[in-house]
């Protein structure tokens, strides 16, 4: 599993497109949180404000973290790649853990980096403004922090799920985008009409999914609960995606 | 092929590399080294970066990737992006590929289609190189004057079906016609002799005539006793083209028209 995983990880860092979005989901949170603590530094900012700021924008990065695991192999089946790499290791479950377990502790690994910047960075710039951050004054902060980290890797999970089920980087993409901003709200919302004893619209997948990195929370399960949920969905489309791929022709 | 590298699933039958499904091979790059097309490759990688993750899944080093890409020339555009190589740098690094593992097996699929001359010499070369390694070569092709010269064994099939296994020059010589020709400046002598002898005649040109029916001695002994001089004495035989169109014949899925005149 070990060459898998070293060819896997091998094949994520040597394509431009990666480190172009890699880059955007590094500088866009770190922009946002330290412009923010920079101007409103000097207008008595304090922690939960930094770290709404912080967790808002780290919403960019999980999204591009998805992107770029639907494209690790919707690319595959795209270039035809797809049939190079089973031909090296025909067992094709194996191929695909490999590329999750590259892709989710990748997303971890770059989620960690940066909210960890962006805490301390934002509160270095926000207390050089004259304001004072101190992260105890938040008992969410930590939570949501690491719910962001988590988040990350679920949705790295959710973009490799989808792009085994779908095995087209237009259509994956499209769906990682509208699903959360459309069709969650439209189908929850006519669900929650047919059935308004039940509070459908919380367990919305990527409702639930983004309210684990939520400072103030949205309502609906609580963070754990929302977690485990999200995790389970994004479990779900993996081995779904890789039942596909292994049913189907290469 | 696909079937045969588990990459699709047959409806039935298996194939198998010495006794073990290509799925059980532990490490399949040692054992059968595939290139069924050169263009399946990620264009913004390097030819280096993607032998190199090909590498990684069997457990090769890096020191193979390098040696594998001067054995096919590639080493002065190992580091260029895959969307600058040529059809043929492509190629290269296929077969580059396909030896990565050292494997015994090779399976080629169209491997000169849409090459160069030079190419085209280049895999023809490489293919001798690597069966005269004592190496099983499977090569699938539809460009049948160039199997006619590097192949051995011959597996003819026609719409998905088993038409003939055999020898290249078994299979011609069961299937291609065979003539003798015969070039003589008092040719028009010999003819009633050979038609004599229900023999078909064809006469090429004044001096040179193509005889069916019969074989060289036969023609030769004739010649020789009506002191007929013979300037050339040949038995021909068609290309295993003429043989394969012969022997598909009646597997062949679209037959064409005649052209006609296109004004």
């Amino acid at each position: 599993m070990i060459d898998l995983v070293r060819a896997e990880w091998i094949k994520l860092r040597t394509v431009t497109m990666n480190w172009v979005l890699v880059a955007i989901a590094v500088l866009f949170p770190l922009a946002v949180t330290l412009l923010t603590s920079y101007f409103r530094g000097d207008e008595d900012m304090d922690a939960r404000q930094l770290l709404e700021v912080l967790t808002g924008s780290s919403f960019v990065p999980a999204l591009l973290v998805a992107v770029i695991a639907a494209a690790s192999i919707t690319s595959e089946f795209g270039f035809g790649t797809i049939r190079v790499t089973f031909t090296a290791t025909p067992r094709r479950a194996r191929v695909l853990v490999a590329k999750a377990m590259v892709l989710v502790v990748s997303a971890v690994w770059l989620q960690t980096v940066v909210v960890l910047i962006g805490a301390l960075a934002g509160k270095a710039l926000a207390e050089s403004q004259g304001s004072f951050i101190d992260f105890a004054d938040v008992p969410t902060g930590l939570p949501a922090l690491l719910g962001t980290v988590a988040l990350a890797g679920i949705m790295a999970l959710i973009g490799l799920g989808l792009g085994m089920l779908v095995r087209s980087t237009p259509v994956a993409i499209a769906m990682l985008i509208l699903w959360p901003l459309m069709a969650e709200a439209l189908i929850g919302g006519l669900l929650q009409l047919v059935f308004d004893e039940v509070d459908i619209v919380s367990w919305m997948p990527f409702r639930a999914g983004f309210s684990i990195a939520a400072i103030e929370s949205f309502g609906g399960p609580d963070r754990l609960v929302a977690g485990i949920y999200f995790a389970a969905v994004g479990l779900g489309l993996c081995a779904l995606g890789g039942w596909a791929v292994n049913r189907k022709d290469a | 092929m696909r079937c045969m590298l588990d990459l699709d699933r047959a409806d039935s039958g298996t194939a198998t590399f010495d006794g073990r499904r290509f799925r059980d091979l532990h490490r399949p790059l040692h054992e059968v080294g595939a290139l069924l097309d050169a263009g399946y490759v990620h264009p913004g990688r390097s030819g280096r970066n993607h032998l190199r993750w090909l590498a990684a899944t069997n457990g090769i080093g890096m020191a193979r990737v390098n040696t594998v890409l001067e054995q096919v020339g590639l080493t002065a555009a190992a580091d260029a992006r895959l969307r600058s190589y040529s059809l043929g740098m492509r190629q290269r690094l296929g077969i580059a590929a396909v030896l990565l593992g050292d494997p015994q097996t090779i399976i080629l699929d169209e491997p000169a289609n849409g090459l160069d001359p030079e190419g085209i010499r280049w895999i023809r070369d490489t293919l001798s190189w690597l069966a005269g390694q004592g190496r099983t070569v499977l090569v699938s092709s539809h460009q049948l004057s160039e199997m006619a010269l590097i192949a051995h064994d011959l597996v003819v099939i026609g719409q998905g079906r088993l038409i003939e296994q055999s020898t290249v020059a078994g299979f011609v010589a069961e299937h291609a016609d065979t003539w003798v020709r015969v070039q003589s400046p008092t040719v028009g002598a010999l003819v009633p002799h050979l038609t004599a002898l229900g023999a078909a005649v064809t006469t090429i040109d004044p001096t040179t005539v193509d005889v069916r029916g019969t074989t060289s001695a036969t023609v030769g002994e004739l010649a020789a006793h009506h002191g007929v001089v013979l300037h050339e004495l040949a038995t021909q035989t068609g290309s295993l083209e003429d043989a394969f169109l012969k022997a598909t014949a009646e597997s062949v899925e679209y037959h064409s028209g005649p052209m006609g005149d296109p004004s």
